[in-house]
């Protein structure tokens, strides 16, 4: 790579080295973007699981068919594979972005416990209720939503 | 903690993403650490400190002890104010 718009290589103590001789698959911008498409196909496979497990028994198969158990292990089993690419995605990410990505992770899961015991105490209670479903759903959208603005206000404030 | 990189950056006419490039960070990292808002981990200001062929406290300096008046960081923050100037 020519530095400062010269091919000139700098001098030796100059600071010298950019790793321009780097093969490709060992850069960093390579690695990220190798991964975040891993990344992307594991969860848009992990996505068509969980429509096969929820739709397959309607429109597929019977309700109550041995597939329907099959659809689910296989669900688990993409999911454990999901895990593992989001596991290489965050170890490719340079410091900074896991950083970002991690604090995200925290101020989610902190959300959630901070939603979910009260929550739980007044169900209990019977001040509040909702369907089983309904409340999962709403966890979902809940942690996707704090996930994606934490991500973005961590974007934003590295800037 | 303060550092020096975009004077040294601008000494070698390096853009912030070929640094990054470099240091195999995304330019974002580099912006963040050359404007305080990130302080690098060890490993990466040493990469940093190989690249630019200086040592450590050369390019990071510690604001407390470069407010005492301590060595290498004084002479650091003294070429910085230099610089600024010029």
């Amino acid at each position: 790579m020519a530095i400062g718009g010269t091919d000139e290589e700098p001098a030796e103590g100059q600071g010298g080295s950019m790793n321009a001789s780097k093969p490709q698959e060992q850069r960093y911008q390579f690695r990220v973007l190798k991964s975040t498409r891993q990344l992307s196909k594991w969860t848009g496979v992990w996505v068509g699981t969980v429509c096969l497990m929820a739709f397959g028994p309607l429109s597929l198969w019977n309700r109550g068919s041995v597939f329907t158990l099959l659809a689910a292990g296989l669900n688990v089993c993409v999911g454990l594979g999901l895990i593992l690419a989001h596991k290489k995605f965050l170890a490719n990410m340079d410091e900074l972005q896991r950083k970002v990505y991690l604090d995200a992770l925290a101020i989610t899961v902190g959300t959630v416990f901070i939603i979910v015991v009260p929550y739980a105490v007044l169900d209990a209670y019977n001040f509040v209720h909702l369907k089983t479903g309904v409340a999962i759903s709403g966890l979902v959208i809940l942690m996707s939503l704090t996930f994606l603005a934490s991500l973005l206000y961590g974007s934003w404030r590295y800037r | 903690m303060k550092n020096r990189l975009k004077v040294l950056r601008a000494e070698r006419n390096w853009t912030q993403a070929e640094l990054a490039d470099a240091l195999e960070v995304s330019r974002q990292t580099v912006n963040a650490i050359e404007t305080g808002k990130f302080d690098p981990s060890l490993p990466l200001a040493f990469r940093t400190a190989r690249l630019f062929a200086l040592r450590i406290e050369e390019i990071f300096i510690d604001e407390a002890s470069a407010q005492n008046g301590d060595g290498v960081n004084a002479e650091a923050g003294a070429r910085d104010k230099a610089v600024a100037v010029i």
